[in-house]
């Protein structure tokens, strides 16, 4: 029952896709025609998306094995909390939330349509076109509802993935709002060259769109490499695994996106590479999911593999072909003639960045693809080891850095060495004192040592800017100070999200440069030292929870003969998995975290292995994550006043 | 204008120069992953470090102090594996694991072991669900 109202909904939603591609194609055609026609269409395809959903989560809730999906990712132990999340914790199921959040997304662009909107109908039919393939993927190849009979009395249980960790209820759907939120410039940058308009409309409208799905892009990402660090226990953040490279393709060309629609909005710049970089972020989206979702990769994600694989890819090369062929015929109709005065300006920080993530964008997809494109042709099964993405990607973000620590305080067209002196001088003294500190602390690593350098600069220079303009201003600096975020909210949202990445650049360089393990064996009550640290086996424990068998080791870790803590790293084992899941502990603290993550137990001594790490200033690589995250969403809710700011040549309207 | 297009150029010249270095350094980059039987065929003893997947022998695993030794096979062909350090703790018979390091010809000695991930769901009552077993 459930299954087929389920399956009817999803039928909904398709066919009210199709309506609305015909529906905005017809109204282009005509050159615009009333919104009122598209009301149908989109309430369908909002109506039988959610309805698809709440069938699921139905179908879950009530046990109601006879659908194939319930069966092999619920059972009727599992808790309430983890069947909900089990609605996409699977692939078919998470191809509905995707279906559910394009259906908001398409609704969203819906109501900013007016009447006789060439562009906006041309953009949701560009969204419909989407749905069709995304809701046709889930009534053929990825069917949700797919019966089994005889059902059987018990499921397979959740994913035990999931289960051990409640981050994997929020992980995907933070992704998904970012990937799909990112349809909505894809479709109007194709509206745009389908319409062959080369104003700026497309940008403008798009902007919030842009920045929500940035934002939960980056917080996608973030909760990855967090659940990556305190779940999965191999001891790190970040592998340049493909699944992780999936993510953060799409998220190196949109952030280049957001600052490359800045200068196209504000000089005019950059028109036709816009529209290419939205068609290639909107790609790597696909072929992000192409990755994650076909198991054309073995990696420690991939609990998914089926017929969807083909579909997908498929769909990627129609995007490529569809988009940059329409690109090719009439890029031209949208391309602003360069009015580049000058290399030393806003715009030239603005080229220098773009050329950077493009660059950046290019090395992680080469290695993400040479081993696919090897094994196509020879065979052999390769991975590319983290060195290489590594050695790459250093001098790449350095400059990234370099760019927005001067670009921000650069002056439009041509900034005059006067004016950069005055602005940088004070963070330059700062940086050089900060640096020479940081040296005689010890700090001997070229690399960390740039990368400290560049964070500082880049930090104190938002300070001083924030200061000039505060004192400019005729109200009370205090005042003033509070009032600053208001006075331009996509200039100052940025700002915070570049001291976020200012942070994360550090901790990164900190905890992967000077990190350490060792791997450890200790007898009940025996104690070893690790790296100044004293830790103690007070016994193993084990643990039966309804879902799963816990084992694990009691630790305590102590230093210079002060308890700090008590840590049991353990590995759950779920009975629907050969794989035990291990849980690292980990002590943070102010300089450095310790992370201890189990190996073995010996069943009959009790002795324990673990691998023990050392990771310095993990939390600033978390809060400056945050803070990036939060820079967005700042720069998305506020409105700009109308009120000219004049401050030292403007600084005006950044995102 | 000149100048935009010097740039342009420069530009140009810059990702070719970075594209070769890559493409250049891949290779010294690459972990190459095989079987038990493209080991036993194929590859020369030497010091390439390369994964090696299969499962491990019933009756192969034999600790040795600090090393452990087993046999890892895939159907076909038996490869000796010398591990150094703790096996992890779900190492046992049957299971697939993949342990990374170099071939000496005669033992695959490894320092690095990943227990493979097993796709399959049991149900309560042992029958095995896997993703591709669409029932009609």
């Amino acid at each position: 029952m459930t299954a087929a109202l389920g399956f009817s909904a999803l039928v909904t939603a398709l066919v009210s896709a199709v309506a609305l591609a015909f529906t905005g194609l017809r109204a282009f055609a005509a050159g615009g025609g009333p919104r009122a026609r598209f009301r149908l269409p989109v309430w369908g395809l909002l109506v039988g998306a959610a309805a698809a959903m709440v069938c699921l989560e139905f179908a879950l809730l009530t046990d109601d094995f006879s659908i194939e999906y319930v069966a092999r990712n619920h059972s009727t132990t599992s808790p309430l909390l983890f069947t909900i999340a089990s609605a996409w914790a699977a692939l078919e199921g998470s191809i509905v939330l995707w279906g559910l959040v394009l259906a908001v997304f398409t609704a969203w662009v819906y109501r900013t349509v007016g009447d006789g909107d060439r562009i906006g109908a041309a953009a949701l039919a560009v969204m419909g076109l989407v749905a069709v393939f995304f809701f046709g993927l889930m009534l053929t190849a990825a069917n949700p509802f797919a019966t089994i009979s005889p059902a059987p009395v018990e499921g397979a249980g959740a994913n035990p993935l999931l289960q051990n960790h409640l981050l994997m209820a929020f992980h995907p759907p933070m992704l998904y709002l970012g990937y799909v939120g990112l349809t909505a410039p894809f479709a109007f940058a194709i509206a745009a060259l389908l319409a062959g308009d080369g104003s700026t409309a497309w940008l403008e409208r798009t902007r919030r769109w842009t920045l929500i799905a940035w934002s939960f892009l980056t917080l996608g990402i973030l909760l990855g490499g967090w659940w990556s660090y305190e779940v999965l226990g191999w001891g790190g953040y970040w592998a340049w695994d493909p699944v992780e490279n999936a993510s953060f393709l799409p998220w190196l060309t949109a952030t280049a996106f957001v600052h490359s629609a800045i200068v196209q909005r504000r000089r005019g710049m950059l028109q036709a590479w816009n529209v290419a970089l939205v068609i290639g972020t909107f790609a790597l989206t696909i072929f992000g999911t192409f990755l994650t979702r076909s198991g054309v990769v073995a990696s420690v994600h991939s609990f998914t593999q089926s017929a969807v694989g083909p579909a997908l890819l498929g769909f990627l090369v129609v995007v490529l072909a569809a988009g940059f062929g329409l690109f090719a015929f009439r890029g031209h109709l949208v391309s602003s003639t360069p009015r580049l005065d000058s290399l030393v300006s806003r715009e030239g920080a603005f080229l220098l960045n773009n050329l950077a993530l493009s660059m950046f964008a290019f090395v992680v997809l080469l290695g993400t693809i040479y081993p696919m494109i090897l094994e196509a042709f020879t065979g052999d099964r390769v991975s590319v080891g983290a060195p290489w993405f590594d050695r790459a990607a250093i001098p790449i973000s350095l400059v990234l850095l370099f760019a927005a620590g001067i670009g921000p305080v650069m002056p439009y067209r041509h900034a005059r060495g006067t004016v950069l002196w005055e602005r940088t001088r004070g963070p330059l003294q700062f940086t050089a004192v900060a640096s020479v500190a940081a040296v005689l602390a010890g700090l001997r690593s070229v690399a960390v040592l740039l990368t400290f350098a560049l964070a500082a600069f880049m930090i104190s220079t938002i300070a001083r800017q924030a200061h000039a303009a505060a004192r400019s201003r005729p109200e009370r600096y205090s005042t003033a100070v509070a009032r600053l975020y208001g006075s331009d909210p996509g200039y100052w949202g940025g700002m915070v999200s570049h001291i976020g990445v200012a942070l994360v650049a550090v901790a990164i360089a900190f905890s992967g440069s000077f990190d350490s393990r060792q791997t450890i064996e200790l007898e009940v009550g025996a104690s070893a030292d690790f790296d100044g640290y004293t830790i103690t086996y007070e016994g193993p424990f084990a643990r039966q929870d309804p879902n799963r068998t816990l084992i694990g080791a009691t630790l305590a870790l102590a230093r210079d003969g002060r308890h700090l803590a008590t840590l049991r790293p353990a590995l759950a084992q779920y009975p629907n998995q050969v794989q035990a899941i291990p849980t690292p502990a980990v002590r943070t603290g102010l300089l450095e975290d310790v992370y201890l993550s189990l190996v073995r137990i010996e069943p009959e001594s009790g002795r324990v292995t673990f691998d023990a790490h050392r990771f310095p200033l993990m939390w600033l690589l978390w809060s400056g994550g945050l803070l990036v995250v939060s820079g967005g969403l700042l720069s998305f809710t506020g409105r700009r006043r109308r009120r000219a700011v004049s401050l030292e040549g403007g600084i005006g309207a950044a995102v | 204008m000149r100048r935009y297009r010097l740039f342009i150029v420069a530009t140009a010249g810059l990702a070719v120069v970075l594209i070769g270095f890559l493409v250049a350094n891949l290779g010294e980059n690459l972990v190459y992953y095989r079987t038990p039987s493209e080991v036993a065929d194929a590859t020369e003893p030497g010091p390439d470090r390369f994964r090696l997947g299969g499962q491990v022998v019933p009756g192969s695993i034999v600790e040795n102090g600090a090393t452990i030794l087993f046999e890892v096979g895939d159907g076909k062909e038996i490869v000796a594996v010398e591990h150094s350090g703790a096996p992890q703790q779900l190492f046992r018979e049957g299971i697939g694991v993949v342990v990374e390091g170099t071939w000496d010809g005669t033992v695959f000695r490894s320092d690095s072991m990943i227990i493979k991930h097993d796709e399959q769901y049991r149900t309560e009552d042992g029958s095995v669900y896997t993703p591709d077993s669409h029932q009609p």
